[in-house]
């Protein structure tokens, strides 16, 4: 072993500190769960674990609610991964354009961003409210609808109207990233195809749209990433409810755990969930880099 | 392309007059239509929250609905603000008339210490996030050194596993060491949760300055802490702003871990508080929503303030992670 | 000041070998100059005289002492960048005060000392800018300010020269010669620029692949380059090689004849002519006919394409005097003493 120079000591006492508290905080939990997850625990009884393989990943696997969970898990995750994709290309397509106030709103679109999770449900809650809430109002007053209606009492929506609450907070951060992107292409290629002929929307298809891949790739591997471990509207806004309607793999996780206060197949649920953000995250990036 | 317009002479010095008027005044239309869509959608539900906010409750859940505050009261705030004052037993909530919002969850008077515990927690974060992270993303950005890569791929791998999955072992590891209900639990799970973050928005900040500089600061006397103090730490305070906010956002915006790792108010985070108002049915809206604006004006504060670092900031760290 | 020997130092990274074996030992007070293309190693070289990069092997002494895991700020060495890496945050005066402050000279020294480089560097105007306010050349005088501040063991040079315009790069050239003088103090720099190299060193080392090519005097690269790469790489325009072998202790190629008595028949070889060695034809020098193709006048010197012998393209400097024009044929004189040979296979010199 070759001898440890100053760069190396030096190095390594300044990653010490860093490695030792992920190392605590993440690394350890995370095999931790690993070994809770290949095991009995029930926290109602505390002394007895007995190690059962993976039984509990099979209980899950035969656990019909498992299958509820992913399916509302797809639906949830497509939806709000599409939903802020598109409005986050609208618009940092407005905000890439220079005119007066554009960095008003600029300013105006770290709103949502800023604005914490519990609040965001909150706010949408009251929104969608059955006895109170403002989209009755405002849809009544239009016209469109004759009486208020539970919104979010409808199994049909409710997945949607949750998907719209978390669209609207993550579509700043999708859109700030697309908007770099944007200045990154050179402005004579918009030169050269005005020159070619090209319209405003061929421009964007031809331009815009191909230069676009590298920040589209990671606002579709980043939004599909948290989308699908969200957690907090569901908690707020429903529940799970109603009947299933929104019952989702990380809403599984927390009953399980919390509620029925089953560790062990709540790990198993947790490493599911992780193993396939991963596997969804590398098939992104492998299959989708280079085509989209 | 309108040939009419474009053979009047053009106004001196204006060369953007010179351009058709029509699609010029096609564009400007536009642009104000989608920016007034845009202003809708962002601040809308929010000003919403605001508004009824500073409403009875009786204005707030009229039906029609109040657009706007028929007679502004901040009588919600002063509640929340006094809730200490009173002790909230059934009979007080009994007498407190709906309609006029003194109606108040049992939980009311949490709300005040759940704030000194966000902001306690946030402050913290924010500080010891910096510190470690900062001499981290120095030693790998600057230093090669053997496991320099390890080290930052063990980064990297912890920012990527979802936080519902460390929940569960997180809550078994803080409860065996007793830190249950603790803000210091809180406090050293959020720094597991940014640094890894601020590592990277660092990082690449690191390697935007030149090495030159690092080199002349080593052979002009520096050690390794010396070109940190010297020559990083004044370059990058853009990125340290950054980082500072990020931290303290994020804690104070957390909440799962929060709910898993504490169970009264002792520890409990405003987020706690405020989603056990949404969860209680006989809470009054315009008092939630009251506590609800209270929760978002630091928060907005600080991404108006630091919008600059927190635009760069957030594009450099997640185009490096 | 000091004496700098390195006793095979070896870089590697990972699979790529930077710098194999470096023998060189640089004399107290000596101009050492490291040159050669991109990636041959003579950053490298710097960096581990530096001490910004650890050696993989080998030994680094100065005036007899190791040093070799030293770190820099022990080993009380001064550099100078091509970017000039000055601090932006600080001021010109607290840039060249940074090395004293660190070593915690007292206050009225410090001032005393900056005032003085000041003075030498002809900068004393600017103490109290900030580097973004100055121009090219005068960011590269505070940057040598602040290597003389101090006395150190060595000063290292990375290509200082290489962002300035032409003409600042001849006056900063001599400002670093008079400094040398001035300093006696050991000076090794680093440059791809063979002018800057021929003038200012008082020995070269060339570089290519992380191994010295050649190291001698100025006069001794140019006059002998031990081999293809370094007669190639010196001399502007470059050297004229033609592929040929010996036969009947002469070099052949074609209808082409030059005599070389001491090469060994048979041999595969390379021929060297430098484009300044031709003369009017005269009794004692070999002629060399051919048709100008292309006149390139430079002022002080001219130089000619010319399509010469057994379907050579040579470049030749014009005779004083001469005139030539294209499409029309030239003669001149070549002093065989002054023909290199090279070994086509090894690209040694034959001696």
């Amino acid at each position: 072993m070759p001898r440890l120079g100053y760069d190396e000591r030096a190095a390594a006492l300044l990653v010490f500190p860093v490695v030792a508290v992920l190392l605590v905080v993440a690394a350890f939990p995370i095999l931790y769960s690993f070994w809770v997850s290949l095991h009995d625990v029930v926290l109602t009884r505390p002394l007895r674990r007995p190690f059962v393989g993976l039984d509990n990943y099979l209980r899950v696997f035969a656990d019909e609610r498992f299958w509820i969970a992913v399916a509302r898990t797809t639906v949830y995750t497509v939806v709000t991964v599409a939903a802020t994709t598109v409005l986050a290309v609208l618009v940092a397509l407005l905000l890439n354009e220079a005119f007066p106030g554009q960095r008003l709103l600029n300013a105006l679109l770290l709103l949502p961003w800023a604005t914490p999770s519990v609040v965001n449900g909150l706010m949408w809650k009251w929104i969608y409210d059955p006895s109170y809430g403002l989209l009755n109002g405002l849809l009544v007053q239009l016209g469109v609808l004759e009486r208020y209606r539970a919104w979010l009492g409808d199994p049909d929506l409710t997945l949607l109207l949750i998907a719209n609450a978390a669209v609207w907070k993550q579509m700043p951060l999708a859109a700030l990233l697309l908007i770099v992107t944007m200045k990154a292409i050179p402005e004579d290629l918009y030169r050269a195809a005005k020159v070619d002929g090209a319209g405003a929307f061929r421009r964007f298809l031809h331009v815009t749209l191909p230069a676009l891949r590298p920040g589209l790739m990671l606002v579709l591997v980043y939004e599909t990433m948290i989308s699908i471990r969200h957690f907090d509207l569901f908690l707020i806004m429903t529940q799970g409810g109603p009947g299933d309607a929104s019952f989702t793999l990380s809403w599984f996780i927390y009953v399980e755990t919390f509620r029925s206060l089953r560790f062990g197949t709540g790990a198993a649920l947790s490493y599911i969930l992780a193993m396939a953000t991963f596997l969804l995250s590398y098939l992104f990036i492998r299959f989708l880099g280079r085509r989209l | 392309m309108s040939g009419a317009e474009d053979r009047r002479a053009p106004p001196p010095g204006r060369a953007a007059a010179r351009r058709p008027v029509a699609p010029r005044l096609g564009r400007g239309l536009l642009l104000a239509a989608f920016s007034l869509l845009f202003v809708l959608y962002v601040a809308g539900p929010v000003a919403w929250l605001v508004s009824s906010s500073l409403q009875t409750e009786a204005q707030a859940t009229a039906v029609p609905p109040n657009w706007l505050p028929p007679e502004p009261t901040l009588a919600n705030f002063e509640a929340i603000f006094r809730a200490a004052e009173r002790v909230v037993t059934y009979e007080t909530r009994r007498q407190g008339d709906p309609a006029t919002g003194g109606f108040l969850p049992t939980g009311a008077q949490n709300l005040l210490p759940s704030l000194r515990n966000s902001l306690v927690v946030g402050l913290w974060v924010a500080a010891l996030n910096l510190l470690l992270s900062l001499t981290a993303a120095y030693a790998i950005a600057v230093i090669d050194f053997r496991g320099r890569r390890a080290t930052l791929y063990t980064v990297l791998a912890t920012r990527v596993i979802p936080d519902i999955a460390l929940v569960v072992p997180l809550f078994l590891v803080i409860r065996a060491l007793g830190l249950i209900n603790s803000l210091a639990a809180l406090v050293v799970t959020y720094l597991a949760v940014t640094v890894p973050f601020t590592i990277f928005i660092l990082i690449s900040y690191f390697e935007g300055i030149p090495r030159d500089l690092y080199r002349a600061a080593r052979v002009d006397g520096c050690g390794h802490w010396g070109a940190l103090r010297q020559v990083y730490l004044p370059l990058s305070l853009p990125a340290l702003v950054a980082a500072l906010t990020f931290a303290f956002l994020t804690s104070w915006n957390e909440f799962v871990f929060a709910l898993v790792l504490t169970q009264n108010v002792e520890a409990q985070t405003l987020p706690i508080v405020i989603s056990g108002f949404v969860m209680d049915f006989t809470t009054s809206f315009s008092f939630v929503n009251a506590a609800g604006v209270i929760a978002i004006v630091p928060p907005v504060l600080l991404a108006v303030l630091f919008q600059r670092y927190i635009v760069s900031g957030l594009t450099a760290g997640a185009v490096k992670g | 000041m000091a004496t700098i020997v390195c006793e095979g130092l070896t870089k590697r990274y990972g699979a790529v070998t930077a710098l194999e074996a470096l023998d060189l030992t640089i004399a107290h007070g000596e101009f050492m100059v490291l040159l050669g293309p991109s990636g041959c190693g003579k950053t490298t070289t710097l960096n581990l005289i530096a001490g910004l990069e650890e050696a993989s092997a080998g030994r680094l002494l100065f005036d007899g002492r190791d040093v070799t895991w030293l770190p820099p700020h022990r080993r009380e060495v001064a550099m100078v960048f091509q970017s000039y890496a000055l601090y932006p945050n600080k001021t010109v005066f607290e840039n060249i005060a940074f090395p004293l402050r660190l070593r915690r000279t007292p206050r009225a020294g410090i001032e005393r000392a900056v005032r003085a480089a000041a003075e030498q560097l002809e900068i004393a105007h600017l103490l109290d800018r900030r580097p973004h306010q100055l121009s090219g050349g005068q960011r590269q005088r505070v940057a040598l300010g602040r290597a003389i501040v101090r006395n150190p063991a060595a000063f290292l040079m990375d290509e200082p020269l290489s962002n300035l315009d032409a003409a600042l790069r001849l006056s900063m050239r001599s400002l670093i010669k008079r400094l040398h003088h001035q300093l006696r103090a050991t000076f090794v720099y680093v440059t791809h620029d063979q002018a800057e190299a021929m003038t200012l060193a008082d020995r070269i080392a060339v570089m290519r692949g992380g191994l010295i090519q050649q190291l001698d005097t100025p006069e001794g690269i140019y006059e002998r380059p031990a081999n293809l790469f370094v007669a190639g790489f010196l001399g502007s325009p470059p050297i004229n090689l033609i592929e040929g072998r010996i036969e009947d202790g002469a070099f052949r190629r074609a209808e082409l004849r030059l005599p070389a008595p001491r090469a060994e028949p048979g041999r595969e070889v390379v021929l060297g002519l430098r484009p300044e060695d031709v003369e009017a034809p005269a009794p004692h020098l070999i002629p060399l006919a051919g048709r100008v193709e292309l006149v390139s006048p430079l002022g002080s010197d001219t130089y000619a394409e010319v399509s010469g012998p057994a379907g050579t393209s040579l470049t030749l400097r014009v005779p004083k005097g001469w005139r030539v024009r294209e499409g029309e044929g030239i003669e001149v004189g070549v002093d065989p003493a002054r023909l290199h040979l090279f070994d086509r296979a090894s690209e040694r010199r034959i001696a």
